[in-house]
């Protein structure tokens, strides 16, 4: 298939699978059919089929699909900005240090969540950048490291928080560092839909800004762009979509990594391509994870478990059939 | 044998018309039930709760202990576990067809499952706030549990009297609960109290502190806790207890590993307790789950442990019967407790 | 005839890396429209003096001045105008297409997204270059000589009226080479200013019109009535012996060999 066929089938199979995706679920009275008969007043229940549909896959259906976006497009984002194509979220600590953030909050109710994850979210970039930073040159590998290192400390703080906080409120805690998204709610949309849309609008507004940044610096500065300000604008705003994704779903794994290189093998590096599709096709990538999920009945399966092992071996397949395109 | 089918159906039949006769004299409840949970959150409900989902098995066995099985139409997945399983197939047919729909646990909940239910009441651990907060976003009450006492074992189970109309069932269950504790903790003990280290399943060196119903049911034995620290969940350096020596180790649900093996491969076989074969199990969650009035049963185990001279009257089988039928009723005590059966769930 | 403003009119200009002092006090003109070349030797501090006038380095001690005006005072997007810089190397990290790479030059114009126009502007000058066949080629894929053909044609997509450029033939085969210059000497011809820093200074005599050196910090043209292909003059560059051979009016070098 021609990657342009693959490219529009991503665009127009998005809205049917969100559609769809609202029958998926374990209730089996409240499929498609049942709404259908609902709308004409049909059928026992109405009510309770109008409940579950519109008050509890509606909102999960849209947050999922807007975290998966929103992490696809951070994810890409960050490495355009490192000029690093093995970074995301994850990698780089922003996910650990916004776990951090929001179990800090709940545990000590200092900071709205939401608030708390960005803030360290944004730290834990800083630390991994500041760390990795050698006379003024930021190494692929050095880069990792310390995303690693930074990583690593922000789940030692959160294990502190979970240590020193109540047995019982653990759970919540340990079910960030999984992902989850079978608490999402109305409240948790509202919560996140705004910082989730501003960050990605935000890199959407940059996308083909970023084609420059990923070029290097010199060659930024030269065309007449501030490279520091326009990376430092695109990171704060793949910070702030991320951290609020974390907020609401918790750690889901690699996914800011894989999806764009999923995505690249498609829609090629330009970013004016790459940045809406990344956004669509990891809204409905994860959307279709989730329905998988949920179509469990009462097992619920944390998002971030299914995302490595279904990204992990797909994304092992696609490096090594093709070139993903990055030269050592 | 078959004789006690009869007596036992009809002893049943009393303790369950108790309920019901209450709520067919009472007829119309005017008077909104009021409880408060133990998030101090008031709960308002214009009528005893007929569908509940109860997502704590411990709960549950407190319900069915109430006799308000009918009343519950979802479980904790956990019932459904096999060191669970057999037990509340023989209280419920619906458990043992696998009918009782179980839409999450202490850990996850499936609230598109749960709301399908529409239940008008849940029951859930206090600290599963997100959960809470998305079920309580339907318009759905919710009871939060947080028990750290045997007092709150009380409460919770006078609350679920009240939610249930069974109240005076609960209420008779509590009194005899009360003096079961009472008639132990009277027990004089001449010999100097014993300590105990306390076991959880997860490690050898988790404990609990003083502030937890372990504590409590350790000083129900009439023995002490070798942890002195507060926590209710501890992690314990292996070198405290050298320091400690308890007399006894008491094991609670260990899942695979036979106790004794275990603590010789945690290199704790120096300890005088071990050497001395001082290391016990409690049996299965079921028989003595310190969250339920079956606390009762773990606690006597455990004095008979401790202090076998004083308890060599005590014969626990017959105890344990006796308890499970006051609990349960006398048919669920002949189902649960077949003769033979009886005999291996007493180490 | 008027006097043009000079492209470049640099004063007392310092600069150093840390502790160590890279140029000392440099004053010098650099006019308009001409094929300029910087040599000198490794670590003289040529590229930094490029860098320096491309504003990629900042200006502390001393004015550089671009068309009369303060460079501190010109900003960035107004500077990609009037000035393309090209690195000495560069490394790809993503799998663009040259179409993709040339078309990042036209930032400074297309702010957020690029328009019909640019991509006029690119196709036109690949053709120019004579690279149009690389255009949707990718750019990592390609030799080091024609990525460093794309480079410049990303430069030039800016449409400046100066270019910077940092060893531009380090990578090129001799064909390259020679295309190269002489394209380079077709611009200048046509009115754009060349300032190229050059290791091989026989390239720089063929095609140049003028000639700075650096060394020990200072940069220089030679005195008076002393021409740059000057063995005993490039002696003192270069602390090596030379033998001049007369080319046209002008003369290439060699280093003295002793047989």
């Amino acid at each position: 298939m021609k990657t342009r066929n693959v490219i529009t089938l991503i665009y127009v199979l998005a809205l049917p699978i969100i559609v769809l995706s609202l029958f998926v679920g374990p209730t089996q009275s409240a499929g498609l059919g049942a709404w259908m008969d609902a709308l004409w007043g049909r059928g026992t229940n109405t009510d309770l089929v109008f409940t579950v549909i519109y008050q509890i896959r509606l909102p999960r259906v849209l947050l999922t699909f807007l975290v998966g976006g929103a992490l696809a497009v951070s994810g890409c984002s960050i490495q355009a900005v490192f000029r690093n194509p093995l970074t995301d979220p994850y990698i780089l600590g922003l996910s650990s240090g916004a776990a951090f953030g929001a179990a800090l909050a709940l545990a000590t109710a200092w900071l709205p969540v939401q608030l708390s994850a960005f803030v360290f979210g944004l730290t834990a970039v800083g630390m991994s950048f500041f760390m990795a930073r050698k006379n003024n040159t930021v190494a692929i590998v050095s880069l990792i490291l310390s995303g690693i290192i930074v990583s690593g400390i922000f789940t030692s703080l959160l294990a502190i928080v979970q240590y020193f906080s109540d047995p019982f409120r653990l759970q919540s805690i340990v079910h960030w560092t999984m992902g989850n998204l079978h608490l999402a709610s109305a409240t948790k949309l509202k919560m996140a839909v705004f910082p989730l849309l501003l960050g990605s609008a935000t890199i959407f507004v940059y996308r083909w800004r970023m084609n420059l940044i990923a070029l290097g610096d010199d060659e930024a500065r030269s065309s007449g762009i501030h490279p520091g300000r326009d990376k430092a604008i695109l990171l704060i705003a793949a910070t702030l979509a991320s951290s609020s994704a974390v907020a609401v779903a918790g750690i889901i794994g690699l996914y800011g990594l894989i999806v764009p290189h999923i995505v690249r093998m498609f829609s090629g590096p330009d970013n004016r391509q790459a940045v809406p599709l990344n956004f669509v096709f990891g809204g409905t990538f994860l959307l279709l994870i989730d329905d998988l999920s949920r179509s469990f009945a009462g097992l619920e399966i944390p998002i971030g478990v299914f995302t490595m092992l279904l990204g992990g071996p797909v994304f092992i397949y696609l490096m090594k059939k093709n070139n993903i395109g990055w030269n050592d | 044998m078959k004789k006690i089918l009869p007596v036992g159906l009809s002893l049943l039949m009393l303790v369950l018309t108790a309920c019901v006769r209450h709520e067919s004299s009472t007829g119309k409840f005017d008077e909104p039930i009021q409880v408060v949970d133990f998030r101090g959150k008031t709960l308002r409900l214009q009528r005893p709760a007929t569908r509940i989902v109860c997502l704590i098995e411990s709960a549950m066995s407190g319900l069915y202990m109430l006799g308000a099985e009918n009343r519950v139409i979802g479980v904790s997945s956990a019932v459904y576990y096999e060191s669970a399983a057999p037990h509340y197939a023989v209280l419920d047919q619906r458990i043992k067809n696998r009918e009782l729909p179980a839409p999450g646990n202490w850990d996850f909940v499936d609230i598109e499952s749960l709301v399908a239910l529409q239940p008008d009441l849940v029951l859930i651990w206090a600290s599963q706030t997100e959960a809470i907060e998305a079920i309580e976003a339907h318009d759905i009450p919710v009871y939060g549990i947080f028990l750290k006492s045997f007092e709150d074992v009380f409460k919770e189970m006078a609350d679920f009297g009240l939610l249930t109309d069974c109240r005076p069932r609960a209420d008779s269950l509590i009194g005899f609960a009360r003096q079961e504790v009472q008639s132990l903790a009277k027990n004089h003990l001449s010999s100097p109290r014993r300590s105990v280290y306390f076991v959880w399943p997860q490690s050898v060196l988790e404990t609990s502190g003083t502030n937890s119903t372990v504590n409590e049911l350790i000083e129900l034995a009439g023995a002490k806790n070798s942890c002195a620290l507060l926590q209710e969940h501890v992690v314990v350096n292996k070198e405290m207890l050298f320091e400690w020596q308890p007399d006894l180790i008491v094991f609670w649900n260990n899942p695979s590993k036979q106790p004794v093996p275990l603590l010789i491969e945690s290199g704790l076989e120096a300890l005088k307790a071990v050497k001395n074969n001082q290391i016990y199990e409690l049996p299965p969650v079921f028989w003595c789950d310190l969250w339920t009035l079956k606390f009762i049963h773990a606690a006597r185990l455990l004095a008979k442990w401790c202090y076998p001279e004083e308890f060599s009257q005590l014969d626990l089988v017959s105890d344990q019967h006796r308890l499970i039928q006051k609990l349960y009723g006398s048919k669920a005590e002949r189902l649960l407790l077949p003769s033979e059966q009886a005999k291996k769930n007493i180490p | 005839m008027e006097r043009l403003t000079p492209a470049f009119n640099v004063e007392n200009l310092s600069f150093s890396y840390r502790e160590a002092l890279v140029l000392s006090d440099v004053q010098i003109e650099i006019a308009q429209g001409k094929l300029l070349f910087i040599l000198g030797r490794n670590g003289s501090g040529k590229s930094t003096f490029l860098r320096l006038l491309a504003g990629l380095l900042p200006c502390r001690v001393g004015v550089i001045q671009v068309f009369g005006r303060d460079l501190k005072d010109i900003p960035m997007a107004k500077r990609a105008k009037m000035f393309g810089f090209l690195n000495q190397q560069h490394q790809a990290v993503f799998p663009f297409t040259v179409e993709d790479v040339v078309l990042t030059g036209r930032a400074s114009y297309a702010g957020f997204s690029p328009k019909k126009a640019d991509f006029e502007v690119v196709r036109e000058t690949l053709e120019k270059m004579e690279i149009g066949y690389l255009r949707n080629r990718i750019y990592s894929e390609l030799s080091g000589g024609e990525q460093q053909l794309v480079m410049l044609a990303r430069v030039l997509a800016q449409q400046p009226r100066i270019l910077l450029l940092d060893e531009p033939t380090s990578q090129l085969d001799f064909h390259h080479q020679s295309y190269l210059f002489s394209l380079l000497r077709t611009f200048a011809n046509a009115g754009l200013t060349v300032v190229s820093v050059l290791h091989d200074p026989n390239l720089a005599f063929l095609f140049g019109d003028d000639f700075l050196f650096v060394k020990e910090g200072t940069i220089f043209r030679p005195p008076n009535g002393i021409e740059p292909w000057d063995a005993g003059f490039l002696n003192e560059i270069y602390p090596c012996e030379f033998q001049s051979v007369p080319f046209n009016d002008r003369a290439v070098v060699f280093p003295k060999i002793t047989l």
